[in-house]
């Protein structure tokens, strides 16, 4: 680079004010014309339902598709793509998988998700629940993986009677609103809080060792907190004491003073709950620092998606985590290898907790609608009411799928699962389980 | 609280730091030469993560040795987004300004995603990887070789803006542009060449981050408030100013964090910043 | 200024209100008056904005500090008390107003990029102090009661009783900003912005008026704010309280053109329509198509017309034949626009 002769005319610089010229202007509005004629059609466009083939079921589906949560969100989505394919015949179905035979009672007519974006925004997830009913006219929604987000879009679907089938929201306020319109196929945080506490008395019978102090890890949006909450209670009701409670923001930059403190209080197990970013720094933070409990535990989401082991590789090894899936429960249940497989043709990667749920959500809906006979809200809403769905036509480890009046499926379980040699091995309940547990957890070099 | 952990709480606090002034002084120089805070800085440093990342991947090139193209490739971004963007709105509103970097930085982030998946990736084995310990302190080499690297290119930048032709000519576009204009300096090059260095600078930092950090494309989101916090602590236009600012922050951050509460860690750096600008106006070293 | 452009001026601006009354009679769709109800919502807050962040030019963004305020005020007030949000969102508002002094008076030492700095700073301490506040529920946020309904506590079923509302409030805030900007205070405000020293010599107290600018802006946006968990019937941190709100309050203002009256609605019907469009069209694939559209169309605003497009608009009446006025510096107010 070299300087400029001193007399040229320094062009652009902030100091030379020209006058803007009429043909600039011009220009400029013309540029902006077409933006806003743009803008306006598109605004009017918005609702403008396109045509649809008469014999197609739309349901809606709300995930993250953008925003910090976007790689969960796409992951859900090819699961329920894959549910789709599956129920409208474009894949052969292993036999006894619910909705497997497709909609017999619909005259086989095909069903069609149509995918709503709520960046983790729940004002969004509003926006698009309503946008889906009234102007994609979809019969009944799924989704929104967020807890504060499925609370304002089923607040939605609540107020126009649409059906609404969350698959893959743990929080435990969501079916004690009473709504007359939400189900939910998981179990939620009570449950899975609750099994942690009896996998830790299990244990404690098992090894001998006393593990009543417990180190609380949990990031602060609703999910982290209400965690906290029943945890906190569930401590003093069976007789934990806590050692220390971190609540931390999520997305940050630094886990030390988070990990510092927990070092400091020793606990033997720590209790975590972290989106997939965080998931992946503090365990690079316990190993920095040289942090070791006896158990991780790890309350699914960011230490169960398809990324965090394919990233931390040994790191991540011998974590424990509470899980609703795992794929070394095929040997008990068939379905599971097969449409596991399925999965991998279709999108590269297993199932996970996250996406095995999503695709039950859609097909536990897809059973309904078909046994409804029709796609009025009414029908729905009874059928998934009667819905009575044994284990052995299910991909998950539960009883069945059976609502109760809150909409809550009752025969849900959980699972826990080990990260053991690169596969999340079924630990607990012992009953089920695949592995042993490894106890207490290696040093991190001696791996 | 011993000794031993409040010496560990300290080091920590300091790395970190260290690693938050590098990502800061690239912001600081643009702003400095020419009055625009770029929102979309963050993403600049999301760009260096997948360069590196890729560069690993694909060339099987280590983070650490892919850092001089890492550099290379996001001068070359920042010169184009100044070509492309920032050259026009050179005149316009403060508040312009700010609604096309806030729009660049959507952009970079809808890109990332578009071409590379919101995925979130990690450099699994890099060459600086592991642990040092010495005697009850122990930290990772990766975060030590970042906090060494930010020293460096810091170090770098005062001696290229103080000692250089070309690095007086951008000091002295900052100070008085019109003067700078006379004496024949050409604006335009300068200021591209600040948007380049800026950029390089985040570039050199998320090479040094990816590293250790988790790499997706709105990593750039945990980054900026900081970066903004250092900057404006320092002095809008400092570099020394943004460097004792980040090891500050870093310090207040992760010491604050130990003792009132990790959920409040954010807001104690607030705090601070607030208070700072309270006494001082113009931050710790800023222009007057 | 004649009586005559005085005359057209209300014509038009009667047409314009009646427009929008008449709107939902063609747009029956509750999802497209959804739609209608964010513009709504976008512009007013654009326009309470407008009136610190233009007429007197402090660029504050951290106004979600007043957006939670409101929003959690009128929400608590319900939950706790059983007060009607007739009640609970003025309250808001002067909660909001305190608040605003007692930010205003540090703040307002600072400037520039420092001041923008400093209210960014201070929106992100509230945030983290209700996200870990028992009292207000933290993060886990608050639920209004879906048992109650009608205009006395303001839930409606259907969507158009909301836009009656947003458009109320709209046309409240957007008086409130024309009565200023035809006071004195008006005056002073703009003396504030373009000629700081000359007004200080004057005898203008910049501070007083800077704080008369931010407490009516913030007593408007709290409003805002009473009207979200109203429609939204669910507050969080996150949604309320979030820096990505205040900024985006600021883009509607700045996109419409900073400084004039109407400009943040023209504002908030050009962001809000960009963001809904191109989520609804493209935010399915999952593939950030979406995000990059709506960043392209927001850099090419800011490239193309860096005044806000009624600046632009203006910039092209004085350039047309018989346009009358002289030009006047560009990105600077003019005494009457």
């Amino acid at each position: 680079m070299r300087f400029a002769d001193a007399n040229s005319e320094p062009t652009g610089t902030p100091s030379t004010s020209r006058p803007v010229t009429r043909r600039r202007t011009m220009a400029r509005l013309l540029g902006v014309a077409a933006l806003l004629a743009t803008t306006a059609l598109g605004g009017l466009g918005i609702g403008a339902a396109p045509a649809r083939a008469e014999d197609e079921i739309r349901i809606g589906v709300i995930y993250p598709l953008t925003g910090a949560a976007a790689s969960t969100g796409v992951e859900l989505k090819a699961a329920a793509e894959l549910a789709a394919a599956i129920i409208n015949k474009e894949i052969p179905a292993p036999a006894g998988l619910v909705a497997g035979v497709g909609m017999p009672h619909m005259k086989g007519a095909k069903i069609r998700l149509v995918f709503g974006d709520h960046q983790g925004n729940p004002q969004v997830g509003a926006t698009e629940a309503e946008r889906l009913i009234t102007s994609e006219k979809v019969a009944a929604l799924a989704g929104a993986y967020f807890s504060n987000v499925t609370a304002t879009a089923s607040q939605v679907a609540e107020r126009y009677g649409v059906p609404f089938l969350n698959g893959e929201s743990s929080s435990a306020t969501l079916t004690q609103r009473h709504f007359k319109w939400f189900f939910r196929t998981t179990p939620h945080d009570d449950l899975f809080v609750t099994n942690f506490f009896t996998f830790l008395e299990d244990m404690e019978k098992k090894t001998g060792d006393k593990l009543r102090t417990v180190g609380l890890f949990n990031e602060n949006t609703l999910w982290g907190n209400e965690t906290t909450k029943l945890q906190v209670k569930l401590a003093a009701d069976r007789k934990f004491d806590i050692a220390e409670k971190i609540v931390y923001p999520a997305k940050t930059t630094q886990m030390t003073s988070e990990v510092q403190r927990l070092k400091a209080s020793k606990p033997a197990v720590i209790m975590q709950s972290s989106y997939l970013g965080d998931a992946i720094l503090s365990m690079k933070t316990y190993k920095e620092l040289g942090f070791l409990p006896k158990m991780l535990l790890a309350n699914d989401a960011g230490f169960n998606d398809s990324e965090f082991l394919k990233t931390m590789g040994k790191d991540g090894e011998f974590v424990i985590s509470r899980e609703v899936w795992a794929l070394d429960q095929a040997d008990r249940n068939p379905l599971i290898r097969q449409v596991n497989d399925l999965m991998k043709q279709r999108s590269g990667v297993d199932f996970n907790g996250n996406s095995a749920r999503a695709f039950t959500a859609i097909a536990v809906l897809a059973d309904a609608i078909d046994r409804a006979g029709a796609t009025t809200p009414d029908a729905i809403r009874k059928a998934l009411q009667e819905t009575d769905i044994p284990a052995t036509g299910l991909i998950m480890p539960w009883k069945g799928v059976k609502f109760d009046a809150d909409g809550q499926n009752e025969l849900g379980q959980g699972l826990i699962v080990q990260v053991q040699n690169g596969q999340y091995a079924t630990v607990w309940p012992f009953d089920v389980a695949t592995k042993p547990v490894v106890y207490p957890m290696p040093a991190w070099d001696g791996r | 609280m011993t000794a031993d952990i409040l010496i560990q709480v300290l080091v920590s606090g300091l790395l970190i730091g260290l690693i938050y002034a590098l990502v800061a002084v690239g912001l600081t120089l643009i702003f400095g030469v020419m009055d625009i805070v770029n929102f979309a800085h963050g993403e600049f440093l999301m760009l260096g993560m997948y360069a590196s990342f890729w560069a690993f991947v694909l060339f099987a090139i280590d983070p650490i040795v892919a850092l001089p193209m890492t550099a290379l490739l996001l001068f070359a971004v920042g010169v184009i987004v100044y070509q492309t963007v920032i050259r026009r709105i050179l005149k316009a509103p403060m508040l312009s300004q700010i609604f096309a970097t806030f729009g660049l930085m959507i952009l970079l982030r809808g890109l990332a995603q578009f071409f590379w998946k919101p995925d979130h990736r990690l450099i699994p084995h890099s060459l600086v990887s592991g642990n040092i310990a010495l005697g009850p302190v122990q930290f990772g080499l990766p975060q030590f070789v970042a906090a060494l690297g930010a020293i460096g290119v810091t170090g770098a930048l005062w001696v290229f803006l103080h000692r250089t032709r070309l690095g007086t000519a951008l000091e002295a576009t900052a100070i008085d542009r019109e003067a700078a204009t006379l004496m024949g300096i050409d604006g335009q090059k300068m200021f591209a060449l600040a948007w380049g260095i800026g950029a390089a600078c985040a570039g050199l930092a998320g090479g040094l981050i990816a590293t250790f950090f988790p790499i997706f494309p709105e990593v750039g989101a945990n980054f900026i408030l900081i970066a903004f916090v250092v900057v404006v602590l320092g002095g809008f236009g400092s570099i020394t100013g943004a460097f004792l600012a980040g090891i500050i922050v870093g310090l207040i951050e992760v010491l604050g964090g130990f003792l009132v509460g990790p959920e409040y860690k954010t807001a104690i750096v607030l705090s601070l910043l607030l208070i700072v600008l309270l006494v001082r106006p113009r931050g710790l070293l800023g222009k007057a | 200024m004649t009586t005559m452009t005085q005359t057209r001026k209300a014509a038009a601006a009667a047409g314009l209100l009646a427009l929008a009354a008449l709107l939902p009679l063609a747009v029956t769709e509750p999802s497209q008056q959804n739609f209608l109800i964010l513009i709504l919502m976008g512009a007013q807050l654009g326009v309470a904005w407008n009136i610190v962040g233009g007429y007197a030019g402090q660029v504050s963004l951290g106004h979600a500090v007043f957006y939670g305020i409101g929003a959690y005020a009128s929400t608590m007030l319900l939950l706790t008390l059983g007060l009607s949000p007739w009640i609970g969102a003025p309250v808001g508002g002067l909660v909001a107003v305190l608040f605003a002094l007692a930010m205003g008076w540090p703040c307002f030492r600072l400037k520039g990029h420092y001041f923008a700095m400093a209210t960014i700073a201070v929106a992100e301490i509230v945030q983290v102090l209700v996200t870990n506040s028992d009292l207000l529920e933290g993060a886990v946020g608050l639920t209004l009661p879906m048992d109650r309904g009608g205009l006395g506590w303001l839930i409606f079923l259907s969507k158009l009783p909301y836009y009656y509302v947003a458009l109320g409030l709209l046309v409240l805030t957007v008086l409130a900003s024309w009565a200023i900007e035809r006071s004195h205070i008006g005056y002073y405000f703009r003396a504030i912005k373009d000629e700081p020293e000359a007004a200080r010599a004057l005898g203008v107290s910049l501070t007083r008026y800077k704080l008369i600018a931010l407490s009516v802006s913030a007593f408007l946006t709290a409003l805002g704010g009473s009207f979200y968990a109203q429609k939204e019937m669910f507050i969080d941190p996150g949604s309320v309280l979030a820096t990505s709100v205040s900024i985006k309050i600021a883009l509607i203002a700045i996109l419409g053109g900073v400084g004039r009256l109407l400009g943040p609605v023209l504002g908030a019907v050009i962001l809000i329509t960009i963001e809904e469009y191109s989520r609804t069209l493209f935010g399915s694939t999952g593939s950030g198509t979406d995000m990059i559209i709506y960043a392209t169309m927001i850099i090419l605003v800011a490239v193309f017309s860096p005044s806000g497009v009624l600046g632009l608009l203006g910039d092209l009446r004085r350039h047309l034949p018989g346009g009358g006025r002289t030009a006047a510096e560009p990105g600077k107010m003019e005494a009457r626009p």
